[in-house]
C-alpha cells in the first residue's frame, strides 16, 4: 500500500469545494487550511488565463517533517500516508521549517502542528478522503501507487505529471496533470500582493513583503525565476488567491543562537586559557562557569518559551525521536548544562572554601575536557537542525556548523573580554579573550563576506533569501547591524581598548545577523 | 498503528500544563445549534472496515453504502489518531444553498441528534454524490452563532431593532387573522414574495388555496430576459443542456463557477470537455469559466446578439445548418406567409422572387441575416475576429450536439437582453440540437413535478402590483418595481411575506425599498420568513425563523441533465429522532430552538386563516385520512409518493419499504434516466406546435418591428454609443457570482466568507493608469442615481472600459450586537436628508467572542460594499427584466471625505430613471389585440382563470 494523490488540472474548476469539505471533515479552524486552491493569473487581456492549483501536503516518500520532528508527532504510516498526532506534538514548529511546501500549520485550536493527513481516519475504514468525495470534477484522485491496476497508477504512468519541487529530494507523491510552472513555483509570482481578488491578505509580519524584482544576480534573475515576458503592468503574473502562512519562528530563535553562543564560547575560551597553562583565579572560574550556566538557562527558557506547547517540553527527553537534530541538540544542551553546572559547583565550592585549591586545579582540565566538545556541539548543532529544514535552502549550508562555532567563540570571547573591565577576573584570560575576539570577529567577517556574498547559492530560493539579507528587507540588519556595528565598530572599539562597549556592539551585531539569517528564508514563499 | 499513550507515565507525571480535558461525552439528546458547538457521543462499537469496493477505475469505496446508513460508525477525525468511534444515522436531504437541489447526507449523532457534517448523497442522480463548496458549509449555517432561534415580533417602530419573542401560536393567530381579514375584502392583499423557492409546487398550492393573486418572485432580477427569449421560440422558459454528451458547449454565463445549476452542470460540462467537446464562453470578464474555455470571447456587453447572428449567418450562407430539422420543426411556412410584415427590404425582395418552398425560406433567411458578418461582430464585440470564426466553426461542427446556456449575464444585463437568449437558441435550432443527445432541451422536459392529493382551482384575481399594464410580456412579476408602484399609489399590501428574500439588499434601488418597508400604510404587515437575519427582515413586523437545508420538508426536481428526478429535503434531526422512536408533531420540536419550516407553517397558518372553513381555504389543508384535521407532512408527501411518481412504489416495494419510507431513506428517486426529443410526439408548446422563428405574438401586441418579431440585435442601454468613455463614463458590470457565495446569504457560512469576503472594483490597467488608481486604493463610482466608494483591483481580467464588481458582498447591520454576524458584515449607519439617503460604514468585519471560537479568529476586515443601492431600476420594456448593467457616469479617485463603503442615493433620481424606462413600454391597455392584460399563452408561475385576464372596463 502506498497512498498518493493525483490532481488533474484539466478538470479542476477552482471551486474550493475541497477546501470547505476538508474543513468540515476535520474541524479545521478559521485562519488555516489543510488544502486550498491557489489561483494564479497570467497574460494580458484578452490573451490571459486564470489557473487553479489544489495545494496541500504531498505525502512525501522521504518526508523531512518526519525526520525533523523531535517527538514522532509527524510520522509516516506503512501505507505511505504522512500522518500527525497532536497528542504528541510540542509545537516546536520545526516541521513547518522542514516542509518545502507550506503544507503544515499550527492549529489555533490545539496549538499543535496539523496538515492534510489523507483523511487516514477514513481510509482506514475504506472511505476516500473527504476532498476526493466532494470534488464535482473528480479532479482529485486518491489511491494506491503500488497497485499497477489502480486508477491513480494508470494515470501517473500514462499522463505527463509533475510534482512540486522534486529537487528537494522529498519524493512528493502528489502528482499534477498539467501542472504549470507559474503556479507550482512559489517565487514565480509575488509573494504577498496587497490583496487577493476576493479576500484580504494577512500580512506576514504586520506588513506585506513584496518581491524585490529590481536586481538581477547569479541564481536570481530579475522579474522572477520563470521568464514569460516583461511584466509591464505587474498584473501579467498575479496570485489572485492563496492560503496564507505566517512566519513560524520569530525573535526567540536568533536570540537563542546568541545566548547559547555566549555560553559555549565562554567555556571554549576558558578551556583554551587552561590549555595554554594560564593561572586562572577563583573568581574567574566562578564567573566563567556561572556565565555558561546562566546563558544555557536563558537559552532553555527561550527554547521552551517558543514552543506552542511549552508544558510539553520534557517530551523531547521522554519520547525522543533520535533522527531529529532538535532532539539531539536538546540532549547536547542538557549534557552541556550538567557539565557546566558541575563546574560551577566546584568553582563555588572552592570560593567558599569547601573545595581545596588543588582539587579544583586537578578537576578543571577534566571538566573542561568534557565541556569543550559539548560546547562545540551546543554551538554547532543548530546547523544540523537547520540542515534538516528542507523548506529553507539558505539554512542548508555546509559552512554553517563551522560558522556557528566561530560565532560562538566570538560571542564568548568578546563577552569575557568586556567582563574583564567590570569583574575581577584574571588579566591574562581577559587579554586572551580580547585577542580571540579580535581574530574571531575578523574571521567571522571573512566567512560572511566570502560565504554569503562571494559564493553563489545553489538554489534560486536560497539566492532569494540571501538577496533579501543583503539587498532586501533585512539589509539594515545585515549591513548596519551585523557588518558595521557587529564587526567593524566592535573590532575598532575593542582594538582601541574601549571597555564594555565592544561586547555590546558585537552581541547586538550577532543578533542582527542571526535575525536576518533566521527570518529571511522564512519570508520566501513555499507555496 | 497501535494507539498507545504517547506521553508515557513520566510524561503524564511531569506535564506542567496539561491540556484541558474535553467535556464528557453527552449521554442523551441535545439541541445546541445557535447556542453552542455540537458535541458528539461515543459509539459503543468500532467502525466496521468496509469491504473495499474496487470500482472499475480503481477507486476505493466512496460512501457508506445505503444499507448501513441507519447504523454508521466512523472514527472521530479530530481525536485521530486516537480511535474514538462515533455513531451516526445518515439522513439524506437536499442542499438549499442554490437552486441546483444537490443531494446531501447529514451525519446525525445517534445519541445527541447533533449534526456532525453534511456530505454528498451518492444516489442523487443530479449531483451524483458530489458538491460544491457551499454544500459542506451548510453545517456553518446550522451552528451559526447569529441564528434566529425563536419567532420574533417587532416592538417599537419598524426598523428600530426591538423585538420580543412570541410563541408560534401567537404568531399564527395574529397573522392568520390579518390574512382572513384581507381575503374577505379583496383577492390581491396578500403577497408571498419569494427569493429562493427551493421547492416546486407547495407554496404555489397554498397561494391558490387562499384564492389570491399572491405570488411574487425574484425572477425579474435573475432570469426574465433568458426566459422570454427561450419562451418565444419554444414555449419553455429555460434551457436544459445535455453537456456531458455535447460536442460544442456555448456558455453566455459563468457556468463553471455559478451557473444554474452549478455543481451538476459543472460536472457535466467538464465531462463533456474531457470527452472532446469544445467550450465557448462569452464574458467581458475573465471568469473561471472563461479560463477553462477553448474559446473565450470577451464580448462588449450588448454585442452578444451580433456575434451569435454572425455565427448563424455563417451557417446559413454556407449551408452548414441542419436543414432537415429546420424544415420539419421551424414554422417557416408561417414565416413566409407573413414575411411582408417584418422582413428587411433585401430579404423581402428575395422572398418575393421565390415560391413558397423551403428553398425560398433558405434564400430569404440567408439574405435576412447576411448583414451579420464576422467583421461586424468582431467590431461590435471588440474581440479578435479569428476567435469568432473559431467559435462559429465549433458551433457548425456540433452535429446536433450543441449544449448552450444563457441565464444571468448578458440576457439579464442588457436592455433587449431577451434577444440574447433568442439568438442563442437560434443556433440550437440551426444545428438541430434541440432536445437531442448532447443538445439543449427544454427545462420542462427534464423536470418532474408530481401532483399533490388535491389541487385548488385557479383563482379569479389579478394583482397589478405583480403584472402591471405596461409589461404584458414580463417574465414574470415586476417584483423589483414594487416600491415604485407603491410610491405611485398603484396599491398596497395587507400581509407581505418575504421568504428567503432580502429585497432591500438584493434589488436595485434599495433605498426605494427602505422607504416602502418603512411605510406602514403601504405595507401593513411584513412577515419575514428567513433562516438568518437580513437587512430587510430588520424592517419586518414578524421575523419567523425557518430552517436550513437539513431542517425542512421540500420536494424538488431540476433539469440538470437529460433525465428526470425528484429529491426530498428533510428535517434530518426530526427524521433521525423519529427513527429512534421519538414522537414529533411539529418540525420545530426537533429543529434548533423553535426554528420551523414553511411546509408545516403554511398548513397551520391556513388553518388559522380559516378556522371554520367558511372562506373555503381550510379544505385544501385538511388531511385526506383524518376528517377535519390538518394534514401532516408525512400524509402530504406520502400521498404524492404513493400516487404521483411513476416507478417509485415499485422501487420501494423491491426494498420492502413504503414509498415514503423509501424517500426518507434515499432522499431522491430517478423518474426518467434518459430523455431525448420528447417533442417528436406532440410538438412544441407553442401556438403553432413548431419552433417559432417569427413571433406572431410580439407582432400582435404592438412589437411589429423586425428587431422584435425576429431574433435580432437590440441596442443595449450600455452599448458603446451610450457610454461616453471620453467623458469618463464606464460600464459597471455587477451581475456575476462567485463559486463560494450563496447569493447574498453567505454571511452565515464562515468557511465561505473566509475564502471570499470582499468585492473590489475590477479595473483594467489602462483604465487604472488613466485614473491614477492602484490596487487597494479607493475609487468613487457614480451611477445614475448616486455613488459608492470601494477599493480597486487592477487586473488584466477585465475588458478595458468596463469595471466589474460582484454584487453579493457588502452586507451590513445597524446594530453591533445583533443582526448579521460581526465577522461577515459592516456595521453601518443610515442617514436621510429629504430624498437623499446614505449608508456609512462605521467599521468592517471584526472578531468577536461567541460560543464558536472561530468568531475570534476572523482575520479579515474588508467585507465589501453594497453597490446595489446605487443601481437605478432598468425594467426591460418587453421581458420586464431588470437590466443589471449600469452606466457609471463618473469613475474617479475617491474625493476628500469619501470613506470606504459609503453609499449615497437620491430617490428623486431613482423615480426619474424609472419613469424614463417605463416610457419605452407598450402597455396592454393600448396594444392588447384581444382586450386581455397579457397573452394567455405566456407562462405565469400561478395562472389565474381566463376571465381574470380581461382588461378592466374603463
Amino acid at each position: 500500500m502506498n497512498f498518493g494523490f493525483v490532481i488533474d488540472n484539466r478538470s479542476c474548476i477552482g471551486c474550493h469545494a475541497c477546501s470547505t469539505a476538508c474543513k468540515s471533515e476535520n474541524d479545521v479552524p478559521l485562519g488555516v487550511y489543510r488544502t486550498w486552491v491557489k489561483y494564479t493569473e497570467t497574460g494580458t487581456f484578452p490573451d490571459n488565463r486564470r489557473h487553479f492549483q489544489v495545494t496541500r501536503c504531498n505525502h512525501c516518500s522521504n518526508p523531512p517533517c518526519v525526520r525533523i520532528c523531535p517527538v514522532t508527532a509527524m510520522y509516516q504510516r506503512e501505507d505511505g500516508i504522512v500522518d500527525f498526532d497532536s497528542r504528541r506534538c510540542i509545537g516546536c514548529k520545526a516541521c513547518l521549517q522542514a516542509c518545502p511546501y507550506d503544507a503544515i500549520h499550527i492549529d489555533p485550536e490545539t496549538s499543535t502542528a496539523a496538515k492534510c493527513h489523507y483523511c487516514a481516519h477514513r481510509t482506514d475504514i475504506g472511505l476516500e478522503p473527504a476532498c476526493v468525495v466532494v470534488c464535482p470534477e473528480h479532479a482529485i484522485i486518491a489511491g494506491d501507487l503500488d497497485d499497477p491496476h489502480s486508477e491513480i497508477s494508470k494515470i501517473v504512468h500514462n499522463e505527463k505529471v509533475t510534482v512540486r519541487k522534486p529537487e528537494q529530494g522529498t519524493g512528493p507523491k502528489l502528482f499534477y496533470i498539467e501542472g504549470g510552472d507559474i503556479a507550482l513555483h512559489p517565487t514565480a509570482t509575488e509573494r504577498t500582493p496587497e490583496t487577493f481578488m476576493w479576500a484580504d491578505v494577512k500580512p506576514l509580519h504586520g506588513e506585506n513583503i513584496r518581491a524585490d524584482q529590481s536586481h538581477s544576480t547569479q541564481g536570481l534573475p530579475a522579474a522572477g525565476p520563470i521568464q514569460i515576458g516583461g511584466r509591464v503592468s505587474e498584473h501579467m503574473v498575479q496570485v489572485s488567491y492563496n492560503a496564507q502562512h505566517e512566519v513560524p519562528w520569530h525573535w526567540q530563535v536568533p536570540a537563542y543562537l546568541v545566548t547559547k553562543g555566549i555560553a559555549a564560547g565562554v567555556a571554549l575560551v576558558f578551556a583554551l586559557a587552561l590549555w595554554m597553562g594560564m593561572e586562572l583565579s577563583a573568581t574567574t572560574g566562578v564567573f566563567a562557569s556561572a556565565t555558561a550556566v546562566v546563558f544555557t538557562l536563558i537559552t532553555t527558557v527561550l527554547l521552551v518559551g517558543d514552543l506552542e506547547k511549552p508544558g510539553r517540553f520534557l517530551r523531547i527527553i521522554l519520547t525522543p525521536q533520535w533522527k531529529s537534530w532538535l532532539t539531539r541538540g536538546a540532549f547536547i544542551l542538557i549534557a552541556f548544562s550538567i557539565v557546566v553546572t558541575g563546574w560551577m559547583g566546584i568553582e563555588l565550592g572552592n570560593l567558599f572554601g569547601m573545595v581545596p585549591d588543588a582539587t579544583l586545579a586537578a578537576a578543571r582540565p577534566w571538566i573542561l575536557l568534557a565541556a569543550s566538545p559539548l560546547a562545540i556541539g551546543v554551538a554547532s548543532y543548530t546547523a544540523f537542525l537547520f540542515g534538516q529544514a528542507e523548506g529553507r535552502d539558505l539554512w542548508q549550508s555546509p559552512l554553517l556548523p563551522i560558522h556557528l562555532v566561530i560565532q560562538a567563540t566570538m560571542a564568548g570571547a568578546v563577552f569575557l573580554a568586556a567582563s574583564g573591565n567590570v569583574f575581577p577576573i584574571s588579566g591574562a584570560i581577559a587579554e586572551l579573550a580580547r585577542t580571540v575576539a579580535l581574530w574571531s570577529i575578523a574571521i567571522d567577517l571573512g566567512v560572511m563576506i566570502l560565504g554569503e556574498i562571494g559564493m553563489p547559492h545553489a538554489s534560486e530560493v536560497a539566492a532569494r533569501a540571501a538577496h533579501d539579507i543583503t539587498h532586501g528587507r533585512y539589509k539594515n540588519y545585515f549591513w548596519v547591524g551585523s557588518i558595521l556595528v557587529g564587526h567593524v565598530a566592535a573590532f575598532g572599539v575593542l582594538y582601541f581598548g574601549v571597555p564594555v562597549l565592544p561586547a555590546l556592539l558585537a552581541l547586538v551585531g550577532l543578533y542582527c545577523y542571526e535575525h536576518a539569517f533566521v527570518m529571511a528564508p522564512q519570508d520566501v514563499p513555499n507555496s | 498503528m497501535s494507539s498507545h499513550d504517547p506521553q508515557g507515565f513520566l510524561g503524564r507525571l511531569l506535564d506542567l500544563f496539561p491540556d484541558k480535558k474535553p467535556a464528557a461525552a453527552p449521554s442523551g439528546a441535545t439541541n445546541v445549534a445557535g447556542t453552542a458547538l455540537p458535541v458528539m457521543s461515543q459509539a459503543s462499537r468500532d467502525p466496521v472496515k468496509l469491504t473495499t469496493v474496487r470500482h472499475p477505475d480503481g477507486r476505493m469505496s466512496q460512501y457508506p453504502p445505503p444499507e448501513v446508513w441507519d447504523d454508521w460508525v466512523e472514527w472521530d477525525s479530530k481525536a485521530w489518531p486516537e480511535r474514538v468511534p462515533r455513531h451516526y444515522s445518515l439522513v439524506p436531504t437536499v442542499c438549499f444553498n442554490c437552486e441546483s437541489a444537490c443531494g446531501l447526507l447529514a451525519y446525525v449523532d445517534k445519541t445527541t441528534y447533533e449534526i456532525k457534517k453534511f456530505e454528498g448523497n451518492p444516489v442523487h442522480p443530479g449531483s451524483r454524490g458530489r458538491n460544491c463548496a457551499k454544500g459542506p458549509a451548510t453545517h456553518n449555517q446550522v451552528y451559526d452563532p447569529e441564528r434566529i432561534l425563536y419567532p420574533l415580533k417587532r416592538v417599537g417602530k419598524r426598523g428600530e431593532g426591538k423585538w420580543e419573542r412570541v410563541s408560534w401560536d401567537e404568531a399564527l393567530a395574529d397573522i392568520g387573522a390579518k390574512m382572513a381579514a384581507s381575503r374577505k375584502k379583496r383577492r390581491d392583499g396578500i403577497m408571498y414574495h419569494v427569493g429562493r423557492p427551493g421547492e416546486d409546487h407547495y407554496a404555489n398550492r397554498c397561494i391558490s388555496a387562499w384564492g389570491v393573486d399572491g405570488h411574487n418572485s425574484h425572477t425579474n432580477i435573475c432570469s426574465a430576459g433568458a426566459r422570454c427569449g427561450y419562451y418565444l421560440w419554444s414555449g419553455f422558459d429555460r434551457p436544459s443542456p445535455d453537456y456531458a454528451n455535447a460536442r460544442t458547449i456555448l456558455l453566455i454565463s459563468s457556468h463553471l463557477e455559478t451557473g444554474h445549476y452549478f455543481n451538476p452542470h459543472a460536472q457535466r460540462i467538464i465531462e463533456g470537455q474531457r470527452n472532446g467537446a469544445k467550450i465557448i464562453t462569452f464574458d467581458p470578464r475573465l471568469s473561471n469559466t472563461a479560463s477553462k474555455s477553448d474559446v473565450w470571447l470577451p464580448t462588449t456587453p450588448g454585442s452578444e446578439q451580433s456575434v451569435l447572428l454572425a455565427i448563424a449567418s455563417y451557417m446559413i450562407s454556407n449551408e452548414l445548418y441542419d436543414k432537415a430539422f429546420v424544415k420539419e420543426w421551424v414554422d417557416w411556412e408561417s414565416f413566409l406567409a407573413n414575411g411582408e410584415k417584418f422582413l428587411t427590404p433585401k430579404a423581402l425582395e428575395v422572398m418575393k422572387a421565390g415560391d413558397k418552398s423551403f428553398e425560398t425560406f433558405h434564400a430569404t433567411l440567408d439574405a435576412l441575416y447576411s448583414e451579420f458578418t464576422f467583421e461586424r461582430a468582431a467590431e461590435e464585440a471588440g474581440v479578435p475576429i479569428e476567435r469568432i470564426v473559431q467559435a462559429a466553426k465549433y458551433v457548425a461542427q456540433s452535429n446536433g450536439a450543441l449544449a448552450a446556456h444563457t441565464w444571468r449575464s448578458a440576457s439579464i444585463g442588457n436592455l433587449g437582453g431577451w434577444q440574447v437568449a433568442r439568438c442563442l437558441f437560434f443556433l440550437n435550432v440551426l444545428t438541430g440540437s434541440v432536445g437531442t443527445k448532447g443538445g439543449t432541451a427544454g427545462n420542462s422536459w427534464n423536470k418532474f413535478v408530481p401532483k399533490p392529493f388535491k389541487q385548488p382551482p385557479a383563482f379569479n384575481a389579478w394583482n397589478d402590483l405583480h403584472f402591471a399594464d405596461e409589461w404584458p410580456f414580463s417574465f414574470y412579476e415586476m417584483s423589483f418595481l414594487l416600491p415604485h408602484f407603491l410610491k405611485e399609489g398603484r396599491g398596497d399590501v395587507d400581509v407581505y411575506f418575504t421568504r428567503v428574500y432580502n429585497p432591500m439588499w438584493i434589488n436595485p434601488d434599495g433605498f426605494m425599498w427602505l422607504e416602502a418597508l418603512r411605510d406602514e400604510e403601504k405595507i401593513k404587515c411584513h412577515v419575514a420568513l428567513t433562516p438568518t437575519w437580513n437587512e430587510s427582515a430588520w424592517f419586518a413586523d414578524y421575523v419567523l425563523p425557518m430552517g436550513h437545508a437539513g431542517e425542512r420538508h421540500d420536494l424538488m426536481s431540476q433539469e440538470t441533465h437529460a433525465g428526470q428526478w425528484i429529491a426530498f429535503r428533510q428535517p434530518v434531526r426530526r427524521v433521525a429522532m423519529e427513527k429512534a422512536g421519538i414522537e414529533i408533531e411539529h418540525t420545530y420540536e426537533a429543529n434548533p430552538g423553535e426554528v420551523w419550516e414553511e411546509a408545516e407553517f403554511w398548513v397551520q397558518l391556513s388553518g388559522k386563516m380559516d378556522p371554520d372553513g367558511s372562506l373555503g381555504v381550510r379544505q385544501w389543508f385538511e388531511s385526506p385520512n383524518r376528517e377535519g384535521e390538518l394534514i401532516s407532512q408525512d400524509e402530504y408527501w406520502g400521498w404524492i409518493f404513493d400516487h404521483s411518481v411513476p416507478g417509485l412504489p415499485q422501487a420501494a416495494e423491491k426494498e420492502g419499504l413504503t414509498p415514503l419510507a423509501y424517500m426518507k431513506k434515499y432522499g431522491c428517486f430517478e423518474v426518467v434516466a434518459e430523455n431525448y426529443q420528447p417533442y417528436l410526439e406532440k410538438g412544441f408548446n407553442t401556438p403553432s406546435k413548431k419552433l417559432e422563428l417569427y413571433s406572431p405574438l410580439m407582432e400582435a401586441w404592438g412589437w411589429t418591428e423586425t428587431e422584435y418579431v425576429l431574433p435580432w440585435t437590440l441596442e443595449s442601454h450600455v452599448s458603446p454609443n451610450n457610454i461616453k468613455r471620453d467623458q469618463g463614463e464606464m460600464l459597471l458590470l455587477p451581475n456575476f457570482r462567485l463559486p463560494t457565495l450563496i447569493h447574498t446569504r453567505s454571511a452565515n457560512a464562515k468557511w465561505l466568507y473566509e475564502i471570499s469576503h470582499k468585492n473590489p472594483v475590477w479595473m483594467h490597467p489602462s483604465d487604472a493608469q488613466r485614473l491614477g488608481l492602484k490596487t487597494g486604493e479607493l475609487v468613487r463610482v457614480e451611477t445614475e442615481i448616486g455613488h459608492f466608494v470601494d477599493r480597486v483591483w487592477v487586473t488584466e481580467g477585465i475588458k478595458p472600459g468596463i469595471i466589474a464588481m460582484s454584487h453579493h458582498l457588502g452586507r451590513w447591520r445597524l446594530e453591533d450586537s445583533s443582526g448579521i454576524n460581526p465577522g461577515t458584515s459592516n456595521l453601518a449607519r443610515l442617514d436621510q436628508s429629504g430624498d437623499v439617503h446614505s449608508l456609512h460604514v462605521l467599521h468592517g468585519a471584526k472578531a468577536t467572542k461567541t460560543f464558536d471560537p472561530d468568531t475570534e479568529r476572523v482575520w479579515w476586515e474588508d467585507v465589501g460594499v453594497h453597490q446595489n443601492l446605487t443601481h437605478a431600476v432598468h425594467p426591460d420594456p418587453v421581458s420586464g427584466a431588470h437590466c443589471w448593467l449600469q452606466k457609471a457616469t463618473n469613475v474617479t479617485k475617491a474625493k476628500p471625505g469619501d470613506k470606504y463603503g459609503d453609499v449615497s442615493v437620491d430617490t428623486k433620481r431613482s423615480m426619474a430613471v424609472y419613469e424614463e424606462w417605463k416610457s419605452w413600454t407598450r402597455p396592454a391597455s393600448k396594444h392588447s389585440p384581444d382586450g386581455t392584460r397579457r397573452p394567455y399563452w405566456l407562462k405565469r408561475p400561478l395562472k389565474p382563470v381566463r376571465e381574470a385576464y380581461d382588461l378592466p372596463k374603463k
